[in-house]
């Protein structure tokens, strides 16, 4: 078996009592797009300070090709970095910012001028060589810093979070960008976000993390099908959750309790599944049905409707069921379903368990 | 802004007018001095009774004022250099050091813009006088250099402080050793707080005098304690003229720091 190009072996950082990352262990390929997905405070950004060398990590270790990186510092690991904030030297214009890495190399100057103009092309930005960062927009600053990362070409680019600072349209906008940069160069690159819509628009594969510890890595796909824990599958995508209690157990299947009458079977179980305990069933509005008389084939449940807005494409009704839980149902436009719905009105929710998933604690 | 000067109305007036007598009062004892020192009255009266350049012939005629006019410069030069090498380094310790005490060292480098400097005068004295420091090159520049540390430290620390240290990571994973990031690009990303503490070190050093008295001999002074010597012995309008000239320097002075802080900004 070859070795893969980045291994993450068993992270860990402790800042005093506090674990900012807690046993991270991830192997990413070589031209790889991974991105570390999660809340603030997850742990995302010291992971990578950790790779740059900015930060000791308290125990675990980190090998690039086979080799550790550990004892490499951050000026000799040949790692490219662009920054949430911006970061471009200030008193150099574009051009001597993205050359700056070339002559710390002490690259002869043809070679320097010759990678410089390549590398403006590459983020198109020709023309803006001799322009100060200072006069450049927030978005512009950010393709420059991208293009000093890459000018070296450096095996790994890592990035934490570098469109946060723009606004939606500018993000969407470069994160084409950076997509159409990572198949050009097929550099490998880790990106932090915590934006679950960027991730899923650039990335290869996801990392999600909580609370300092990884809980899922996976495409996007995956991640939305087969969500291995209730945090996961509240970050991607939308998803209500309702409270219910194990009847039985088998193979990682679960018959689930849902308030008196209910009990829906064979659902694809999480976690510790005892019968008796409490479990909670993630529904996807999307990947439910609404029917206005109760079905015998399919597990269901009722509900009230409390609201409906038309989205275009698709139309949102949001339910109470008789736990008084909140369930959304989302039907494509043209659903029959809707067709003279009221505000009010009892209705039938139903749902293929294969599709769902219990999660116990 | 809170207050638009353009809608406070009648107010405008009021605040002009009050605006103009403030500056006034800081501007009226100088340009009097200026005038005394064009006076033909060897009493400094004012207005004078006549106009004269004899009292800038006298000044230039005589070594001695030149002579303490290049001490002070020697000395303020010597001053500006360490208090902006010595500011740099204890700001970089005191905004990026992690240590227990570091507000307490912050502190205790900032007292000696707060203490009487008589008490400080005579404690140096006191002690240059065990080791023979007094009416030295050294005494001077050390004496002056303790006055000058803290506004070295204030102004490169806030400069430090406000330049993001991602700028610096970011140079080092260029490729750039740590302390070449900071020569290359942190040095240049703070030059406006590295020049504002060289002319503020040079001004306080330039024109110091409590300190200077009791470190001057007679050998060895510097233009205030020259023309703080000659005012006791003489009340001559040639002190009026050495300060114009002092003046005039120092006004050159913060021209041409004004002019290359516009530099620094575009
Ligand atoms: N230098 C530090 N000293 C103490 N605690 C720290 C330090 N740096 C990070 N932490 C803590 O470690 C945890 C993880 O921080 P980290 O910056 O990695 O989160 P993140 O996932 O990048 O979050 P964000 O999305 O807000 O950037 C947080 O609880 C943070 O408070
Ligand atoms: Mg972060």
């Amino acid at each position: 078996m070859t070795v893969p190009f980045l291994q993450i072996r068993g992270i860990r950082k402790e800042y005093g009592a506090v674990t900012a990352v807690d046993d991270v262990t991830l192997n990413v390929e070589k031209g790889e797009f991974l991105t570390f997905l999660g809340p603030s405070g997850s742990g995302k950004s010291t992971t990578l300070y950790i790779l740059a060398g900015f930060e000791n990590p308290t125990s675990g270790d980190i090998l690039l090709e086979g080799k550790t990186l550990l004892q490499t510092p951050s000026h000799k690991r040949n790692i490219g970095m662009v920054f949430q904030r911006y970061t471009l030297f200030p008193h150099l214009s574009v051009g001597e910012n993205i050359a700056f890495p070339l002559r710390v190399r002490r690259l002869p100057k043809a070679e320097i001028d010759e990678k410089v103009r390549r590398m403006l092309k590459l983020v198109r930005l020709e023309g803006y060589e001799d322009r100060m960062p200072a006069k450049m927009s927030g978005g512009q600053q950010q393709r420059v810093a991208l293009a000093r990362a890459l000018a070296y070409d450096p095996p790994v680019l890592l990035m934490d979070e570098p469109l946060s600072a723009l606004d939606k349209k500018l993000r969407e906008e470069i994160q084409y960008e950076i997509r159409r940069i990572h198949q050009e160069t097929s550099v490998t690159i880790l990106y932090v976000t915590h934006d679950q819509e960027e991730a899923l628009r650039l990335s290869d594969r996801i990392a999600v993390f909580s609370r300092g510890v990884i809980d899922q890595t996976g495409t996007g796909p995956e991640l939305y099908a087969n969500p291995a824990t209730r945090f996961v599958a509240q970050f991607i995508g939308d998803s209500d959750f309702l409270k219910g209690v194990v009847a039985a157990t088998s193979g990682g299947l679960a018959d689930i309790h849902l308030g008196d009458e209910t009990v829906v079977t064979g659902v694809p179980v999480h976690g510790k599944a005892t019968a008796g305990g409490n479990a909670a069933v993630m529904l996807r509005p999307e990947r439910i049905n609404l029917s206005r008389t109760a079905g015998t084939d399919r597990a269901g449940i009722a509900a009230t409707v409390n609201d409906i807005t038309f989205l275009g494409n698709n139309t949102h009704v949001a339910t109470v069921t008789s736990a008084n839980e909140a369930l959304s149902v989302r039907l494509p436009f043209g659903d029959t379903a809707i067709n003279g719905l009221t505000t009010g009105e009892k209705v039938w929710i139903t749902w293929d368990p294969a599709t769902t998933h219990a999660f116990c604690d | 802004m809170l207050l638009n000067f353009d809608k406070l109305g009648m107010w405008k007036w009021v605040l002009t007018g009050f605006s103009v007598l403030v500056a006034l009062f800081l501007l009226v004892p100088i340009l009097f001095i200026v005038a005394l020192s064009f006076g033909s009255s060897q009493w400094l009266i004012f207005p004078p009774p006549g106009w004269t350049l004899r009292w800038y012939q006298e000044l230039l005629a005589d070594p001695r004022w030149l002579e303490s006019a290049l001490t002070s410069a020697k000395i303020a030069i010597i001053v500006t250099l360490c208090s902006v090498i010595l500011g740099l380094l204890a700001s970089f310790g005191l905004t990026r050091g992690r240590f227990a005490g570091r507000e307490t060292l912050r502190a205790l480098f900032l007292t000696p813009m707060i203490m009487p400097v008589v008490v400080l005068a005579v404690a140096l004295y006191a002690f240059f006088l065990k080791i023979g420091l007094n009416g030295t090159l050294l005494g001077f520049v050390i004496a002056h250099l303790i006055l000058a540390l803290p506004f070295s430290i204030i102004s490169i620390g806030n400069a430090l402080d406000s330049f993001d240290r991602s700028i610096e990571d970011a140079a080092i994973l260029c490729g750039a050793h740590p302390l070449e990031a900071k020569l290359r690009v942190t040095l240049p990303g703070i030059r406006h707080g590295l020049f504002a503490a060289a002319i503020f070190s040079f001004l306080v050093s330039w024109d110091e005098v409590v300190v200077a008295i009791f470190m001057a001999s007679p050998t060895l002074q510097t233009l205030p304690v020259k023309i703080w010597a000659t005012l006791r012995q003489d009340l001559t309008p040639v002190i009026a003229a050495a300060s114009t000239l002092l003046v005039v320097f120092t006004v050159v002075l913060m021209i041409v720091a004004a002019l290359l802080r516009k530099g620094f900004k575009s």
